[in-house]
């Protein structure tokens, strides 16, 4: 009788799971493009990562992981330290990367 | 030798006081290239890379005709640059940065070739509105020692972002020491950039084109 409420747990793990997840970390320091580009190149080494958005006006650096897949909040701290630059929080959110592309062109 | 003095320690307090400039470290795993022209008095070419954030190794290239005499320095020399100290501050970067190396010169008034070596330290401070660095670049032999001193001063008539062209209207004061030119070069540059490309020229105040481009990849 159990066995049905394992299956539907097991697929909701697993839908859980399969989600692309959105990481939005707030970095001190962005001040050119320049800066974009090194994070930028410096993130999308990590095998997780789909895509990546770099905002110098809201301090924002948003990544788009891949089905499944997360990167830990260390990681992401010395990938930006690596990079040269100190993230001062970090969020996972709803907001997929489209979103919050749109979010940050001009009104 | 007073003026010399007070140019320096203006230049100085106006750069820790304020800041945006060209970097000898773009970022980790970076290339950088550039080249500029100094109105007629300096040419330089210069190509770093970057392993990783804080220091560089490259090689460069840089050319001084006397305004003063028919005295010519052509340096060619390997250089390592160090990021010292930076400052990531909520909406504003500090950088402090320093180099040495070593190289060949070609001396015109010897008609030969001196060892030489190569030192200097730049300081900047930007936001995305206002920009100042000092740097001084010091190139020494048996036959001469020439010092360079560049202070630019920068405003942003609007706050770039990653997908915009950045503006700069850039205030440049330029000495050069030992017989390669007299007093304050000024001039007035206009700078633009966009991700990995920059450009800036401009014009001395005695007519003189001043002009740069850079490329990180």
């Amino acid at each position: 009788m159990k066995k049905p409420s394992y299956i539907v747990f097991a697929l909701l793990l697993a839908s859980l799971g399969a989600r692309a997840g959105t990481i939005e970390m707030k970095v001190y320091g962005l001040v050119c493009g320049f800066c974009a580009q090194g994070i930028e190149k410096t993130l999308r080494k990590n095998p997780a990562t789909q895509d990546v958005v770099v905002s110098l006006e809201h301090k924002l650096v948003a990544i788009a992981t891949r089905e499944g897949t997360d990167i830990a909040d260390d990681v992401l701290t010395k990938a930006l330290a690596d990079a040269g630059y100190d993230v001062k929080g970090i969020t996972r959110t709803e907001r997929s990367i489209a979103d919050i592309r749109r979010s940050l062109k001009p009104q | 030798m007073n003026l010399n003095r007070y140019f320096f320690a203006g230049t100085c307090l106006l750069a820790i006081a304020s800041a945006a400039s060209a970097k000898p470290i773009a970022f980790a795993n970076g290339t950088t290239a550039m080249a500029e022209y100094g109105a007629g008095t300096m040419k330089e070419a210069q190509v770093f890379h970057a392993p990783r954030y804080f220091w560089s190794l490259g090689l460069g290239h840089t050319e001084l005709d006397s305004a003063l005499t028919d005295e010519r320095r052509e340096i060619t020399y390997a250089r390592a640059n160090y990021l010292v100290k930076r400052w990531n501050l909520e909406s504003a970067q500090a950088n402090v940065f320093t180099w040495g190396g070593v190289g060949n010169s070609y001396v015109s008034e010897k008609n030969a070739h001196e060892f030489t070596w190569n030192a200097g330290a730049q300081i900047d401070y930007e936001t995305r509105r206002v920009y100042s660095s000092l740097k001084t670049d010091l190139f020494r032999a048996s036959g001469f020692a020439h010092r360079i001193d560049t202070l630019q001063l920068g405003v942003a008539p609007y706050e770039h972002d990653i997908d915009t062209v950045a503006t700069w209207f850039v205030l440049q004061a330029r000495r050069y020491t030992h017989d390669i030119d007299d007093g304050t070069e000024w001039a007035l540059l206009l700078r633009l950039f966009k991700k990995g490309a920059w450009i800036e020229a401009g014009a001395t105040t005695d007519g003189g084109l001043q002009a740069m481009a850079m490329v990180n990849f």
